[in-house]
């Protein structure tokens, strides 16, 4: 998707997920986000919300939905390994909002 | 002088198309492409990942003295700078090709797809990336590769699959390496490996060493296995 200049303008905040998979630290990218805005600085007023989410497989037996926890990928219900990911893989960016 | 006003109005909230844009995208789409070429040329893509001296290019040296005389092998090698590892590699007599990164610390789908056409692929059987050494971003990049394999150097302790779960949970083969040391060091090759498969059930494992030999032939055997499995599946 992409906005022309008048449309960013307009920016008012970015949505971003990340999932505890994607290897990405919110804090760092807020650091990193603030450092774009050194030399950027007309999207200083622009807010960047992080969601981080945690890990949930769902079981190909069951189909029962597991938080992971510890990084052991087990069915919660049946005890059967699975690496069927539903979450946690994201590095999304998940909403743009924009000024009224 | 009056100024043209937009009729434009950009209001409220906006979701992106399908509400989500995945910022590895264009890279998946790059893996793709790698994944169809391979298939046509019929090679099998080994990705190789670990931490930094843990003993990727020794491997390569190991393997290809072993299986260059059954196999066209080939190998593309990433580091952030320098040939070093290409000219070991090619010292063996198989050819390799030096991905200097510049600074970046992964391999990308979009170079290995730069550098595909140099490789003669019709020919090559096998053909490995030897990734930057690194266990958390290249985890993360999709190269179009049939396998990844992820060594796991003794020196390095034994918590690391809980520690960088994503490259063992993306793995099917661990290679637990320089097992020679291990009478040296507080390593366990069982807890490793229970927490390995705790992340990722299905996950391979070998104990190697390239010095003294350990495990060189399971390994080689598994690569010779792959390489003839994905020449049957093409036949059919």
């Amino acid at each position: 998707m992409e906005f022309d200049k008048e449309k960013l303008d307009c920016l008012n905040a970015i949505h971003v997920r990340v999932g505890v998979l994607s290897n990405i630290e919110p804090r760092l990218l807020h650091n990193a986000y603030s450092a774009f805005h050194l030399s950027n600085p007309s999207y200083s007023c622009v807010d960047l919300h992080i969601e981080s989410l945690g890990i949930k497989i769902e079981c190909e037996h069951c189909g029962h939905i597991t938080d992971v926890e510890n990084y052991r990928f087990l069915c919660e219900k049946c005890n059967i390994p699975s690496k069927n990911i539903i979450q946690g893989e994201e590095m999304l960016i998940h909403k743009v909002e924009f000024k009224d | 002088m009056s100024v043209e006003k937009s009729t434009k109005t950009a209001r409220g909230t906006v979701q992106c198309e399908n509400t989500n844009l995945n910022l590895l995208k264009a890279n998946d789409y790059v893996a793709d492409i790698i994944r169809k070429k391979m298939t046509e040329s019929n090679t099998l893509l080994v990705n190789i990942t670990s931490s930094a001296g843990s003993g990727k290019t020794t491997l390569m040296q190991k393997t290809a003295q072993r299986l260059s005389k059954k196999l066209n092998m080939a190998v593309m090698v990433g580091d952030l700078e320098t040939e070093r590892d290409a000219i070991r590699i090619r010292e063996t007599g198989i050819q390799a090709l030096q991905i200097v990164t510049g600074g970046i610390c992964h391999i990308e789908a979009q170079m290995v797809h730069q550098v595909l056409d140099q490789f003669d692929l019709d020919n090559i059987d096998l053909l490995f990336i030897e990734n930057v050494g690194n266990l958390v971003c290249p985890a993360s990049f999709d190269l179009g590769e049939d396998y990844r394999v992820t060594l796991m150097a003794t020196t390095e302790g034994d918590d690391k699959p809980k520690k960088y779960p994503r490259m063992f949970l993306t793995s099917d083969m661990m290679l637990v390496s320089k097992s020679d040391l291990l009478p040296y060091l507080p390593f366990s090759v069982e807890a490793v490996t229970k927490d390995a498969r705790e992340v990722n059930h299905d996950l391979e494992v070998i104990q190697i060493s390239s010095l003294t030999d350990e495990g060189i032939e399971a390994w080689c055997d598994w690569l010779l296995d792959k390489v003839k499995h994905k020449s049957a599946s093409m036949v059919q």
